[in-house]
């Protein structure tokens, strides 16, 4: 018998358990995500960070236990009101054939509108900005089937921004980006987090991200999976630790000051050459 | 992108690309601009080839004689135009545009041009049992698209309830569809083989897609029909910007999808039906409508107006050749379509199975 408790922060889950027909990718998970932070989840593959972010984003219904939005039920709300709250940019989303960037960007609009409000001020303030902010401002009229890999991921990204949530849930955001546009990106998600005239408390983001040091350097929550499980959460600075990197990775590795920031920097142990 | 200050500069570049705003108090819509212009032109067509379609016959009736009957002035050719050949175009017209939206909606929701009504078994639902009515010898228009909506629905019932492992697949979803296309089709070879001989003959006719002697009694439910339709067609095309993208993203912009999917499915299923049991099934054009519109406007989705025009301009069209072509005898429109149709159909399957994407 498991109590609700009311949590702390926004968005919560408690025992929650997650499947796919009879096979049980998460098991009585409980977590709660810091408001207005960054919440980074790493994990090897297939250890279920998808699945939980799918869940955390209404597209997964729990098998067990649930998920808490405003200490109520996500399964409860109008799914209209979630979409005005919570955001989410899937793993790998696919765009209809020969849509323009501009038109892509503007369907992130549609819980903020109706079909006799097609399109407001509010509706072209945030695709404006969304696109400002991603750098695609100058592709707005191009085919998204046209665009290269990255260019395509940060018009997923702008249209997540113009759904204009206070959460903000992206899986994977910087796959297929060059380095240095995935530094812009991760740039901007601290930047979301950042309190505003808008948002006093900044957006609460959680994002999926593969690369270990960078997951250590932006994220302020770090939470690491392993087989649907969460293994070990904090900040980057108690999280990261060799321990860790075996658990979760079964990866031999040596922590070091990250000159740049003094946060935690991974260095995998035993290259080939030094065998 | 870290440079720009959040808030926003106004910029025409924010509304969609080829979009046109019609506002109007707190109304607002999103009209795209090459669409709207291709509805115009397929309309002023259609219009053209209407008068056209009255014109023609065993006597030729001038285009201002026609146009004078259709706006109700006083004109010698009154009976040949008005009461002999207008019911005939108009159910052509309101066939074209049932099938064609029929086709859009579809063909929308399972992401797939094979996924016509008329392909996945709802035209071929519609006539097993308006087939084996009319063999029974009911042939009343009153009972008649009842019917047809009965079998249109009940295919495609079946067709989801076979093609549904805890979610819908498009390719097969459209393999059983095909399957039960098959089927149904020999259901109703048997009701003809079984019933009166007198009463399948007349059935075979309509079989074919025919809009010879259709009169006003056949295209009044279809016309009640497109009308009630109306409203949820424009709650459709709405619904078709959501829908359209990918199924994760779409929920996440808080479209409850399967309620959705479900609506346009049933919109388009009552359509296609009706319009069967108008004229019979006049195949391909749910198929060809949506598909030519979509060229044509560009839209990232298939259009709903431009889809429904393109249908009455194609068996409006197709009509004219059927009666033409081989005069005096007359062909049934729906061997017309066909013709067109049929390339098209393999050339898409060919396609799919080479791994384009249709
Ligand atoms: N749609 C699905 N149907 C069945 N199994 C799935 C589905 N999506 C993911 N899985 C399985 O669930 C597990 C977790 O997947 P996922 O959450 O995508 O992992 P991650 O994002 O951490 O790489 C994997 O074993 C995967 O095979
Ligand atoms: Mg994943």
């Amino acid at each position: 018998m498991t109590t609700i408790d009311t949590p702390a922060s926004r968005l919560a889950a408690r025992a929650l358990t997650l499947a796919y027909d009879e096979r049980v990718v998460v098991e009585s998970l409980d977590v709660d995500i810091p408001d207005g932070k960054v919440t980074v989840v790493v994990g090897p593959n297939g250890c279920g960070k998808s699945t939980l972010l799918r869940a955390l984003g209404r597209l997964l219904k729990p098998r067990g236990g649930s998920v808490l939005l405003d200490g109520r039920e996500l399964a409860k709300l109008p799914t209209k009101q979630i979409a005005r709250t919570v955001g989410l940019l899937p793993q790998s989303p696919t765009a209809p054939e020969a849509i323009t960037v501009g038109d892509l960007v503007g369907r992130g609009r549609q819980p903020h509108q109706s079909w006799w409000q097609q399109w407001s001020e509010a509706d072209e303030a945030a695709v404006t900005t969304a696109m400002a902010h991603t750098d695609i401002t100058e592709l707005a009229e191009r085919p998204v089937d046209e665009l290269s890999g990255g260019q395509r991921q940060r018009v997923w990204i702008a249209m997540a921004l113009a759904q204009e949530t206070d959460l903000l849930l992206l899986d994977e955001p910087t796959t297929y980006l060059d380095i240095s546009h995935q530094v812009e990106v991760l740039d901007l998600i601290r930047q979301l987090a950042v309190p505003g005239e808008r948002r006093p408390h900044g957006r609460t983001v959680v994002a999926v991200l593969h690369d270990l040091n960078q997951a250590a350097r932006y994220a302020d929550h770090l939470v690491a999976m392993k087989s649907g499980r969460i293994v070990a959460e904090g900040p980057p600075g108690k999280v990261v630790t060799p321990e860790l990197m075996r658990e979760v990775f079964g990866l031999d590795a040596v922590i070091v000051d990250d000159p740049v920031t003094g946060g935690p920097l991974v260095v995998p142990g035993r290259p080939w050459h030094a065998q | 992108m870290t440079g720009t200050p959040l808030t926003a500069a106004k910029s025409a570049a924010a509304r969609p690309a080829g979009y046109g705003l019609a506002r109007r108090g707190q109304a607002s819509f999103l009209v795209h601009r090459r669409a709207t212009a291709v509805a115009l032109t397929l309309a002023v067509l259609t219009a053209a080839v209407s008068v056209l379609s009255l014109s023609v016959g065993e006597t030729w009736v001038a285009p201002g004689d026609v146009v004078q009957v259709v706006l109700g002035q006083d004109n010698p050719n009154e009976l040949v135009v008005g009461t002999l050949r207008l019911p005939r175009l108009v159910t052509g017209l309101l066939v074209g545009l049932a099938f064609g939206i029929a086709g859009a909606l579809i063909q929308t929701v399972a992401r797939n041009p094979l996924a016509s009504p008329d392909i996945i078994g709802v035209s071929q639902g519609a006539s097993a049992l308006t087939v084996g009515a009319m063999t029974y010898g009911i042939g009343s228009y009153a009972v008649l698209p009842w019917l047809s909506v009965t079998g249109g629905l009940v295919a495609a019932a079946l067709v989801y309830v076979f093609a549904w492992r805890g979610g819908l697949h498009a390719a097969r979803f459209v393999l059983i569809g095909i399957g039960f296309a098959v089927a149904l089709k020999s259901v109703t070879q048997l009701f003809l083989t079984k019933g009166d001989a007198l009463m399948a003959q007349q059935a075979k006719v309509w079989l074919t897609g025919s809009l010879n002697g259709r009169g006003w009694d056949a295209s009044r439910p279809l016309l009640w029909t497109l009308l009630i339709a109306l409203p949820f067609l424009f709650w459709a095309a709405r619904a078709q910007r959501t829908v359209s993208l990918d199924d994760d993203t779409a929920t996440a912009l808080g479209v409850r999808l399967q309620r959705t999917r479900l609506g346009l499915v049933l919109l388009g299923v009552v359509l296609a039906s009706v319009a069967t049991g108008a004229a019979g099934p006049v195949d391909f054009v749910a198929l060809l409508a949506p598909q030519i519109a979509r060229r044509l406007t560009r839209t990232a989705q298939i259009p709903l107006l431009s889809s429904a025009l393109m249908g009455a301009l194609i068996v409006t069209a197709a009509d004219i050749l059927a009666r033409k072509l081989f005069a005096p005898t007359e062909l049934p429109v729906g061997v017309l379509t066909a013709a067109i149709g049929a390339p098209y159909l393999m050339w898409l399957i060919v396609r799919s199975r080479t791994g384009g994407k249709a």
